[in-house]
Order: structure tokens, then sequence, then C-alpha cells
């Protein structure tokens, strides 16, 4: 043998023999798990939400815990990478988790909710907006804590129909992810449900298109002008696309998805106006209600930073609704807290009701609050839930 | 002279430490009896059934290959369009083939199944491809590669696009992971002491005197081609049983890099070079993430800040290559007593 052979088995072995000492849980003690990308590009996504949902923990712990526990952490980093995932979901269910959190997205999320799910936890995906992060592509005990991109798209059109009075709608869809083809999804929902609205034209564009002039100049050639433009489209690229629209002279009111919320972004198209955004909460410090606002400073005295987007409330809610369903159920066992999840109608949380059935770990309804940039300055002006839920059949079959 | 002993006595030394080797590794994770544990292991052991199939063509041929994790591609969705229940994929993919969409085979089934179609979508390849020789070869192989993700990123019906692709059954036990990996590291053993391996072997180190002794250079080519195609689809499919999700960039530029990367350090040339190339480099990775944990020494807790990993693992194979250019093992092969020319 070589030096390197033997330093190679030697490496080998104390590598295999230390990366095998894990801890495992005490039974006085609840434990949720983080299998979330602490480094990564997702590491943006998941951080966030999980200062969050640390803020949620910390509130349970000091007014007592939960069934008389303290609720006790553990985390393991996914490192943006879907087999670290899968060993992320695996390493927190080792050390105990009766909840598994695994991240934001569903394509990043699902290895480690697929590992929870097959050791019977329940999973949890901290933002992830499509129908998949639950029981249609994970399986019986996983959920989503926030809503369902296409509500976005629905909410928004219902609401521009009313209180905007559009009839005629124009749609434009980035085609680079799944949440944008979902917000404008639920849009094709709604506006057939509208009456006298209609569809003025459509156009697709790519986020990673550096111009999108071609599609601006068929909005502009259109024999009618639309009252109404749906943008289905997210970071990064959508700013350039309203950048373009608006210095086109195109002034009609933007629709979006939650997805361009936050004011990081706005210096870049000065003085945009007429632009429209539904939330959860607000990020302004001026939600309805006061107690997000609260929230917003505790969220600052914890991070030191106030939240960047609305992205950060869904995994306050997600250790809300869980832990009141684990208080119903007494106990941490998966298929009665599922059980208990799944009775919940119209919850109420800081950041609206929710709702989940045997059908549906996830919100096809909910309330959104409509933000509107005036002038560069982004402010709630309005709430808003869609008349009728987005039926789960339809949300499926797309 | 006196009579030499068979090709076969002379080196089955390697295949048998090597097995030894991804024995003990495998008992190890058995006797920890953890889920995550078992998880790496099942991740190394996929690396070197991957990494192996490289060296096949790679090592023996000399021709670097940007392209094989192509063929993992097809493996791991082809596996999962034999196995997914069938109502997940009348959802998913509707535009697949009558019959595979009624198709739920075993994993046992669909892993060699995807193996094979690997190996068939790779004769066809490698009919045109194995003409080529030196950069030209590897930049058409790199072609081939970008060509496989574009299809499989944008054929909405039959691989959902880049959407992920669930439903998988999923696998945890080690046992079919070591079970493939032993029988990836026999085939490299079997077609590196092939009549085929040591005429490509020639090829590699002298085409011209090679040619003129009757070696068909792009005919051995191909079948090396075709085996290691074999090889990387066969660890396509296990991936995608050890995950439960398939992606079309899970197999792309960082898949290939990281791969080839492992074969170099450990040495191109060589099968117990692929191997411990894979185990040693996945050592380290792990003790590096466990230290970007915590480490509890005494009464200090000794951590290193996250993403380190990455670059401590740059250095360590830049300075690998530094004290060993043709990698740790170089063209030698374990042995009994030490290591041996290959």
């Amino acid at each position: 043998m070589t030096l390197w052979h033997k330093l190679g088995m030697g490496m080998a072995v104390s590598g295999l023999v230390l990366s095998a000492t894990l801890a495992h849980a005490d039974d006085d003690k609840i434990v949720v798990g983080f299998a979330t990308a602490a480094s990564g590009f997702m590491q943006a996504y998941d951080k966030p939400a999980q200062d969050a949902a640390m803020i949620k923990i910390d509130e349970i712990n000091k007014a007592g815990g939960l069934l008389g526990k303290q609720i006790e952490v553990v985390t393991a980093d996914t490192k943006t990478d879907r087999a670290e995932g899968a060993k992320a979901g695996l390493e927190v269910i080792d050390k105990g988790a009766d909840l598994v959190v695994v991240s934001c997205d569903y394509d990043f999320g699902s290895p480690a909710a697929l590992a929870a799910e097959s050791a019977g936890k329940i999973s949890f995906f901290l933002c992830a907006e499509s129908i998949k992060a639950g029981i249609q592509g994970v399986g019986p005990h996983s959920f989503s804590a926030s809503v369902l991109a296409p509500v976005q798209g629905a909410t928004m059109a219902e609401w521009a129909y009313n209180k905007k009075n559009a009839r005629k709608f124009y749609r434009l869809l980035d085609t680079w992810t799944e949440y944008n083809k979902g917000i404008c999804d639920g849009f094709d929902w709604m506006l057939p449900r509208l009456k006298d609205a209609k569809l003025v034209g459509e156009d697709t564009f790519k986020n990673e298109d550096a111009s999108i002039a071609a599609q601006i100049t068929r909005i502009k050639s259109l024999p009618e002008q639309p009252d109404a433009i749906m943008l289905c489209s997210m970071m990064p690229g959508v700013v350039s696309a309203i950048k373009q629209i608006r210095a086109a002279g195109i002034t009609a009111p933007i629709l979006n998805g939650s997805g361009v919320d936050g004011s990081y972004w706005l210096s870049a198209v000065p003085d945009l106006s007429n632009f429209f955004t539904p939330v959860q909460g607000s990020i302004y410090g001026d939600d309805p209600n006061k107690d997000v606002t609260a929230f917003n400073a505790k969220y600052k005295e914890v991070t030191g930073a106030d939240p960047s987007s609305q992205y950060v409330y869904p995994g306050y809610v997600m250790i809300d609704v869980w832990a009141k369903a684990v208080e119903r159920a007494k106990s941490t066992d998966a298929d009665a807290v599922v059980a208990e999840l799944e009775k919940m109608k119209d919850e109420p949380t800081l950041f609206g009701p929710r709702s989940f059935s045997s059908e549906i770990h996830h919100q096809n309804r909910g309330r959104y609050l409509i933000v509107e940039t005036d002038k560069g300055k982004p402010r709630v002006i309005d709430e808003w839930t869609i008349s009728e839920a987005i039926p789960v059949d339809y949300l499926v079959s797309k | 002279m006196a009579e030499r002993a068979s090709i076969l006595s002379r080196t089955i030394a390697t295949p048998v430490i090597l097995g030894l080797l991804l024995t003990a590794i495998a008992l190890l994770a058995l006797l920890m009896g953890s889920g995550p544990f078992n998880q790496t292991i099942i991740d190394i052991f996929i690396r070197v059934i991957l990494v192996v199939g490289l060296y096949i063509f790679i090592g023996n041929s000399g021709v670097i290959s940007f392209g094989h994790i192509g063929f993992t591609c097809l493996g791991a969705y082809m596996t999962a369009w034999l196995t997914i229940p069938p109502p997940m994929k009348k959802m998913a993919l509707p535009g697949l083939p009558g019959f595979v969409l009624e198709a739920k085979l075993p994993f046992w089934v669909g892993v060699p199944a995807a193996a094979i179609f690997a190996a068939l979508i790779a004769f066809f390849f490698g009919k045109i491809l194995m003409r080529l020789s030196g950069i030209a070869a590897s930049i058409a192989t790199f072609a081939m590669l970008a060509l496989i993700n574009q299809i499989y990123s944008n054929w909405e019906d039959v691989t959902g696009a880049t959407s992920s692709v669930v439903g998988i059954p999923i696998n945890r036990s080690i046992w079919p992971y070591f079970v493939a990996t032993l029988v990836a590291v026999a085939i490299g053993y079997a077609y590196s002491i092939s009549r085929s391996g040591l005429a490509l072997r020639a090829a590699r180190d002298e085409a011209t005197a090679a040619a003129a002794s009757g070696v068909d250079i792009p005919k051995e080519r191909l079948r090396a081609f075709v085996i290691s195609a074999f090889v990387m689809g066969g660890g396509g499919a296990l991936y995608a049983h050890s995950v439960g999700v398939v992606t079309p960039d899970t197999f792309y530029l960082g898949l290939t890099f990281i791969s080839l990367s492992m074969l170099v350090v450990g040495g191109m040339g060589s099968l117990s070079g692929a191997v411990i190339g894979v185990v040693l480099l996945s050592t380290i990775i792990q003790i590096l993430r466990l230290f970007e944990k915590g480490v509890a020494l005494g009464d200090t807790v000794l951590t290193i800040p996250n993403g380190v990993q990455e670059i401590a693992i740059g250095v360590i194979m830049i300075v690998i290559l530094m004290r060993r250019p043709a990698g740790l093992i170089g063209n030698r092969e374990v042995g009994w007593k030490g290591f041996r020319k290959a």
C-alpha cells in the first residue's frame, strides 16, 4: 500500500464514522425539522419564511409550549440540491422530527417531502404555490403553507373587473416557470366567469429575454387597447418587462402575481404607477390588521431587517395551523394531526383564513390584500377574496 | 521462456479488492442503521457506478466524453416511465405510448430496461460520433448532452419538460445499489481485460500502430461507448429510485463535471482510480459537511461557514492534481501486493 492508499482508506473510515453521529430527540419535546436550503440560491427564498416560522415557535414556547412540551428545532441543509434534499429530509426525521418543513419550491422541496411521506410524517412546503405541493404530488401527509398561484391570477382578474371596471384584458405570460403558468391558469379560469369580460390579446415571452419589443408592438397595434394587462411573470425578468411596457407609453393597469411584491426593485422603474399586486400581508406597515405590523417589527428585531416580501408570512402561518391541529388532536401523531388540519375551514390566521380538506392541502381560495404602486410608492388599497374556489379538477388538469 | 499466467489470474485481485472495499462500506451503513447515513452511502454507490461508467469509455479510449451524463438522464426517465403508477402517469405524462402508460413494472425491471435503453441510444449516436477523435469527439459528445437535455426539457407530454417527474417508487434499501455497484465494477473490469478493451487501450496509446496491427478503432470505441452507456443508464435509473424525483437539469453540466473530476482525481486510466477517487472525494465532502454543521471537540464546537465545503473540495482537487497529475492512482490498479501497472 502506498501512503496515498492508506490515507484514503483511513479517511474513508473516519469520515463514515463521524458522519453517523446523530442525536435522537427526547420524548418530552416536540421536534420540528427544517430540511431547507441554508446555502445555494434557494436560501434566499427559504431563510425569510423559516425566520418567520422560528418567531412563531418562539411565541409558542414562551407561552408554555405545545401540549405542555417545548418545541425543539432541528435543521439540515439541502444545499439547493435534490439528492441532498432527500438526505436532509431523512436526517431531520432521524433526529425525531414530528413535522418536516421543506424548501419553498416544489422541485427542490419534494425530495425531502417524499422522504417524510414514506416515513409517515407530516411535511409542509414553506411557500410552494403549485397544486403538486401536497396530496397530488407528494402524498396524503403533505401540505403547503402558501396560497396557490392560480388564486393570485383569479383574484386579480375578478378584482380588476369589479373595482377597476376592466372588461378588455390582455394576457402576457412568461413561460419560464410553473409558478408563472399557474398565475395565468387562474386568470384563464376566472375570465369566462366575468360577464362581458373578454381577452383582446395574448402573448408569451421568456424571463431571460432582454427585449420584449415585439410583444409590445403587438399590444400597441391591437384594434382595441386593453383595460388591464395580466402579467404572469416573476423576478428577475419581470422588472425589465415592466420597464419596457411603461417606456413604450402603455399606461394600462398591470396586474401581477405575488412574486413581484417588495420595494427592493422599484428604483429600477422610477415613478411606476397603476401597478397592482396581491399579497397575503403587507410589508409596507399599512396592513389593516395591526398585528401584522407588530409582526413586521418583531421580524426586524429578530433578523435585523424588515420583511423583503410577503413570502416571509407563510412560514408563520404554517407553524400556527400545525400547532393548532396538534393541540386539537392532543398528539403529534401524523394521521391524527392531518385529520385535524383537514377539518380546518376558514381557520383565522394573521394572514387571512386557511382551509384544508381531504381533497386539497393547499388554498384554492384565499383573502388577498391588493397593493397598488402609485408613483413608485406601494400601499394597500383593498382586499379581495374570489367569489368561488378554483375546483381541484381544474388545478390538477393544468 | 516460462509460460505467463493468464490475464485473468494476474488481474483478478483488482475487482476482488474493490468489491471488498464496497462490501465494507455497505456493512458500515448497515451497522450504523441511520437513515441519512444510509442515503449518503447509496449516493456514493451511485457515484461509483457513474464514474465507473465514464472510466469504461474514457479510461480505455482516452477520449474525454462530456456527453455521458446524457445517458444517465435517458436511464432515469426510462425507469420513471416504466415504474410510476399508471394514474399518475396519465396525469403528468399523457404523451407516452399506450402500453407504457398502462405499465407498472417493478424496480428491478425498470433499472435494467433503462440501462438497455441508454445503450441502444448510445449505439445510434456512437455509430457517427466514434469516427471522430480528440477534441472534436469531446465536443461532439457535449453536443449530444445538450441535445438530450433540450429534448427532455421541452417535450412536455412525455418528459414533463422542466417540471419534476414524481411518483417514482423510492427504494431506500442499500442492497440493490450495492449489487448494482458490484455489477458495474465487474463490467468495467471484464471490459478492460477483454480483447476489445486491450485493443482500445492500444489505440489510445498509439493510434497509428494499433490501426496498422488491425485494430478497427471506431468499432472498438463504439463497443466501449455502448457498454459505458449501459452502466451510466443503470446509474441514472438508480438515482431516480433513490430520490424519487427527476428533472432534466439534474443531469446536466453540474453532474457532468463533478463525475469527470472524480474520475480525473482518482486516475483516468484505472478502474481502481475510478472507485477510490469517488470514495475518497465523497468522504472528504462528508467530513466537510459535518464541520459545516458543527463538531463538538470537548467543550468547543468547531464550525466552518456554510459553503466552505465546495471551496475546500476545489482546493483539495487542485492540490491532488498538482502532486499527482495522472490522478491519485494514475494508470495503475490495486493488487494484493500494492499497485501494479494496468
